[in-house]
């Protein structure tokens, strides 16, 4: 009672109401009639109100649930969060509610002020951004002009906890929404890469929010099957980690594809993966370990003692297993570098550096401010690699097409920490890795044609796809762009290709060889070169799909698949954009692009 | 007649080839391959080519799932060798551009390119096309290029001779429109009887035709090694007429006795004048009529003659022509070489034949004869004469340049690695087996060398350094580099190993004979050392040593 006295003495009058009709929405929930919660819900002016609420009459509702309408919109890279926005768009259809289904790169930003009802499912991606389809939305909310008061929200975020900015994007969606006026009815819920259950549990409480009735069975019911679909195959040395099945493979095979004289490195790695559940154009992702010279350099160059032991993310271990296993120390992030320039109090210019240089150039002082160091430390974020291998012409593997990452910082040439170390590994050596479903870039029925772009390392999902449809019989027709630098030195699983052709599996093969003559010739030269058929096939329901390099790759070829509907389907700029628009709405083109 | 049941496989392909166009444009076209369909294979020979793969690199690219390293070959049609200096200008570009780079002079006085990429093959054609080069038949079921005694030094009416091989090459030339169309994008036909072909019709040959024409007493072109060898017979500086011989040719399979090499007969004399052609062009088509189509390991002239009798030949000869051929006129040979070094001809030209070893053109530690040439093409005051020993002559030289193109010459050390080269490596020849050559059993030309520095110190020891013997290499016994015409002939049977063969004369009117089969470096060696003791100690003066082998019966009888 002193608490409660305690409450009333420091609320305001809106503050009051607002308590009272609380109180009531929670007593309704126990199954008080709705008109209770009506009348005081009235009373509770303008203030968000956690009990179910309804200014309109609810026909709708089988109990008489005050909410009818509602916007779920979701920002999906890999469909997860979309998938996810579905079900609960059928969920809570099934309870009366009418649920506006969109996706984030369509939502008219206009709308959102005069939204109500708005449920979010979004994803991070890569260094705490959001998918990119939704950047516009995510950029709309940051700018300080919005008011949002009639807003009522709630956000689900979708994110892997193995990346330093967990769920980031999701967390500022929903300060952002707070900040511009909007009432929070159910907390940020951030999921893990297991996400299912928190997911369904989620929405199970704005349902309750949204009506007074208890849960249906359907949503944890759902959640149940998919968590025991999830956890069905655990294979040899599977280990549940944080909510993922990681695996550990041991590598059959590794081939560099490219010919002596090529000035690309790219491998093909076959790795043992029995009892592994994925399926064509998923990935994997891998958490490479730093180089143990680096680990070495660290510990000599510090005099910090290997054994001593650190708390890690509610884990203990020992320096020497950190550096080497845990903490990302090769390419520091602008972020972390500024936290080290603050440690050691000296002026650090912006960029990427590593742990190593770091120390040799501004030094830490002592033990003390080693540890602190160490304490600034982000994770190793893990690296995804489309799979190259299918489940059914490829039992039990996994295989991988990984380029050796070269790139320049400082003038030295560096290389990728991830395709370095995949590209070492040796028959019999192991590597850690779990399955990063990919749920929009998938096969569609086998009758179905589709087109494939997938130059340079693109090419993975699609000898997938394609080992997949010749192991399945399927009857749709195929067709490959490929392109890379040379011919003679780059044409990567050429006889692989051209057994496929001969066999009919392969359609079409189509390649672009960039450096082979004088003018620069790509896969989207060879798209126009077939414009025609490349039209005629979409319009009679081909798949089409993307997969590679995003800049500028996939931006290329997506301003040639424009400019051939416009010239193919005689429509203007507005009309193709709209064409492709409804192709991705169908599912029927999709990219998979880094 | 032939028969026409069991034609082999490469007869439908030449008929239903469209005159030698099959499916080329579309093997072009393909943009997944390297390689050209198969019936293309065959029939992209006529046009001058062969496909080709590197042998070296097959189990690794298969390994990286990379289909082999393809590659064509083009070899030219070079009528008597003959060569302006623009001509080998663009060569040396193009083969610099499209090539491995090295230009390889053949045993047969025209030039091959290798490791031309397929996407490459027409703007290599079309480079050559504006130096009025190109490789039509040049490899295939037709005649092959036409060869004459290269030295203008070796008659005062060299040139006039020599005039023949254009004349010869044209009247033999396939009459298709197909290379213009596919290679040089010219407009299509579309009256296709401007290409109709009386004399190849729609089959060709049964095989490869080779023609020779030689002036004596200097063997330098293998006259016997042709299908139809034509011997020069001038007196009083006059051209009279020719020797024909027929019926030469060297291939022969291991373990296939059916197969031999032979040396062409000689059957009569035809005066030089329209007579003449009528001859060349009826051997043709009796050959062409009653070759082999069946086996194409027996379908050469030889086969044919030796099937149906020399006399048959003479009298269906007589019966096409309308005329009997005379009596063959006397003549001796008394050489098998090229001329080493500066030489003049009657006119007073100058004439340098540096070495260049196995006819590969190229720049290296040891002498840059690729830049040397072309420096001296750029001042064009030199044609080019390439010979049968796969060298070239420096030609034409007026005496007021001579000077000029020896200070080039100098510069680069071409004179100085010519006089520095061995007389047994100045007589040797290998044909170019591994890595391009798919028929290859043993290395040759990548191996030869390396023997013959080996070899060099057996014949210093037994005091023969000064001997001209006349060595050959071949990687398999098709006989490409005429190694059963030489007096020391090793043909390869498996990686490192060779049969050897002895007792061929220096003139090349005896075959040799094989004398110890496979038979590795260390073997070769040792049987060397000690037939060079037996020659230097039992020869009588003068003796060949292919003679003295003869004699000695240095052969399994």
């Amino acid at each position: 009672m002193n608490l409660v006295k305690e409450l009333i003495a420091g609320a305001s009058r809106d503050e009051l109401i607002w308590l009272s009709g609380y109180i009531a929405g929670a007593v309704a929930q126990e199954g008080a009639t709705p008109v209770a919660t009506n009348g005081v819900a009235a009373a509770a002016n303008g203030a968000a109100s956690a009990a179910a609420n309804s200014t309109a009459p609810s026909a709708a509702s089988a109990n008489g649930a005050s909410v009818s309408k509602i916007t779920i919109a979701y920002g999906t890279e890999t469909g997860n969060a979309k998938k996810l926005a579905t079900d609960f768009a059928a969920q809570a259809k099934k309870k009366g509610i009418q649920a506006k289904l969109v996706g984030l790169e369509q939502y008219r930003l206009n709308d959102l002020s005069k939204e109500e009802y708005f449920f979010t499912v979004i994803s991070t991606q890569g260094d705490g951004e959001p998918p990119a389809g939704a950047k516009k939305f995510y950029d709309h909310i940051h700018q300080g002009e919005l008011k949002l008061d009639r807003l009522k929200y709630s956000v689900l975020a979708l994110g892997d906890t193995a990346y330093p900015l967990f769920c980031k994007a999701g967390e500022d969606v929903d300060q952002q929404l707070q900040k511009a006026g909007g009432q929070r009815i159910v907390d940020l819920r951030k999921c893990d890469t297991n996400y299912e259950d928190e997911a369904g549990s989620w929405f199970d409480e704005i349902l309750r929010r949204l009506d007074n009735s208890a849960p249906t069975g359907n949503g944890s019911g759902h959640s149940a099957s998919t968590a025991n679909s999830a956890s069905a195959v655990l294979g040899n040395g599977a280990t549940k980690t944080g909510g993922k099945k990681i695996y550990t493979g041991t590598v059959l095979t590794n081939i560099v594809l490219n010919d002596r004289g090529s000035s690309k490195q790219t491998h093909h790695v076959e790795i043992e993966a029995e009892g592994v559940s994925y399926q064509p154009g998923d990935s994997i992702s891998i958490v490479p370990t730093n180089p143990v010279t680096v680990v070495e350099a660290i510990l000599a160059l510090t005099g910090a003692d290997p054994a001593r032991v650190f708390l890690h993310r509610s884990e203990e271990a020992p320096l020497s297993h950190l550096l080497r296993h845990k903490l990302n120390i090769v390419y520091l992030p602008e972020r972390v570098v500024r936290k080290y320039a603050s440690i050691v109090r000296q002026d650090i210019p912006e960029t990427r550096i590593g742990l190593l240089d770091l120390l040799k150039i501004y030094p830490v002082k002592d033990a003390t401010q080693f540890h602190e160091v160490i304490g600034i430390l982000e994770p190793i974020a893990p690296r995804s690699y489309s799979i190259a291998s299918s489940p059914e012409a490829h039992n039990g593997e996994i295989h991988l097409t990984v380029v050796k990452d070269t790139f320049c910082v400082n003038g030295e040439t560096k290389h990728g920490l991830c395709s370095d170390l995949l590209s070492q590994l040796e028959p019999g050596q192991t590597v850690g890795f779990y399955i990063h479903p990919n749920s929009r870039f998938r096969l569609p029925a086998p009758d179905k044609d589709i087109i494939m772009v997938g130059p340079g390392t693109g090419i993975a999902p699609f000898r997938s796809f394609l080992a997949q449809r010749d192991s399945t019989g399927a009857t749709g027709k195929n067709w490959l762009f490929f392109g890379d630098q040379h011919f003679t030195t780059d044409f990567l699983y050429q006889t692989e290709l051209q057994d496929w052709t001969k066999t009919g599996v392969l359609t079409h093969l189509n390649t672009a060889f960039s450096r082979d003559q004088a003018q620069k010739v790509y896969v989207q030269h060879k798209m126009q070169k077939h414009a025609e058929r490349l039209y005629s096939w979409l319009e009679a329901g081909a798949y089409l799909y993307v997969c590679g390099a995003q800049e500028p790759m996939s931006f290329d070829v997506e301003n040639s698949l424009l400019a051939i509907i416009r010239q193919e389907g005689n429509k203007s700029v507005a009309q193709a954009e709209s064409y492709l628009g409804e192709l991705i709405e169908a599912g029927r083109y999709v990219k998979d692009v880094y | 007649m032939s028969d026409s049941k069991n034609l082999s496989a490469t007869e439908g392909i030449k008929q239903r080839s469209n005159a030698l166009r099959g499916t080329l444009a579309e093997s072009l076209l393909d943009e997944t391959t390297n390689a050209i369909r198969e019936d293309d294979q065959a029939l992209v020979k006529f046009h001058g080519m062969y496909q080709q793969d590197d042998r070296d690199r097959r189990d690794e690219r298969a390994a990286k799932k990379l289909e082999r390293l393809y590659s064509f070959m083009i070899r030219l049609r070079i009528p008597g060798g003959f060569f302006t200096p623009e001509q080998w200008i663009a060569t040396h570009h193009v083969a610099g551009e499209y090539t491995t780079g090295v230009i390889k002079i053949t045993t047969r006085q025209t030039l091959q390119l290798h490791g031309i990429l397929k996407s490459r093959i027409k703007p290599t054609l079309k480079a050559f096309n504006k130096v009025h080069l190109d490789s039509i038949a040049a490899c295939g079921d037709v005649n092959r290029n036409v060869i004459c005694t290269a030295h203008p030094m070796q008659s005062d009416i060299h040139e006039q001779v020599h005039a023949y091989a254009a004349q010869i090459s044209e009247f033999l030339k396939p009459k298709t429109h197909a290379y213009y169309e596919i290679w040089l994008d010219e407009e299509k036909l579309t009256d296709k009887k401007e290409e109709e072909d009386p004399l190849y019709q729609d089959r060709y040959l049964p095989r490869k035709f080779k023609v020779a024409i030689v002036i004596p007493p200097n063997n330098d072109v293998d006259v016997f090694a042709n299908d139809l060898g034509l011997i020069a017979i001038i007196e009083h500086n006059m051209l009279k007429g020719f020797n024909v011989a027929i019926g030469g040719g060297l291939g022969a399979t291991h373990g296939n006795a059916e197969t031999y090499p032979r040396l062409a007969t000689v059957i009569g004399y035809v005066p030089a004048d329209e007579r003449l052609f009528k001859v060349i062009y009826e051997v043709v088509t009796i050959q062409r009529d009653y070759g082999n189509r069946s086996d194409r390991k027996l379908a050469r002239l030889k086969y044919t003659l030796d099937k149906y009798g020399v006399d048959w030949y003479k009298q269906e000869l007589a019966k096409r022509t309308g005329f009997e051929l005379e009596e063959a006129k006397p003549f001796t040979f008394t050489d098998r070489e090229d001329y080493y070094g500066w030489h003049q001809n009657h006119k007073g030209l100058w004439y340098y034949t540096p070495f260049v070893e196995n006819g590969r053109v190229l720049d290296d530690e040891q002498v840059a004869l690729k830049s040397a040439l072309l420096e001296i093409a750029q001042t064009g005051k030199a044609n080019f004469r390439f010979t049968c020993n796969q060298n070239l002559i420096v030609a034409d030289i007026k005496k007021k340049d001579k000077a000029a193109i020896e200070a080039i010459l100098h510069r680069y050390r071409v004179i100085g690695h010519t006089e520095a080269a061995s007389a047994i490596r100045k007589n040797s020849i290998a044909c170019v087996a591994l890595p391009t050559c798919p028929l290859a059993l043993a290395e040759a030309q990548r191996y030869l060398p390396v023997l013959l520095g080996k070899i060099e110190p057996l014949l210093e020891r037994h005091g023969l350094e000064e001997e001209n013997i006349i060595i050959r290499m071949t990687g398999c016994p098709n006989g490409c580099g005429r190694p059963y015409a030489a007096e020391i002939g090793l043909v390869g049977t498996a990686p490192g190993r060779y049969n050897l063969h002895l007792a061929g004369d220096h003139e090349g009117m005896r075959l040799n004979r094989i004398y110890k089969e496979n038979l590795d470096e260390a073997a070769i060696l040792k049987e060397l050392d000690l037939l060079f003791w037996l020659y230097q100690k039992e020869r009588i003066t003068g003796e060949r040593f292919g003679d003295f082998a003869w004699r000695q019966r240095w052969f399994k009888q």
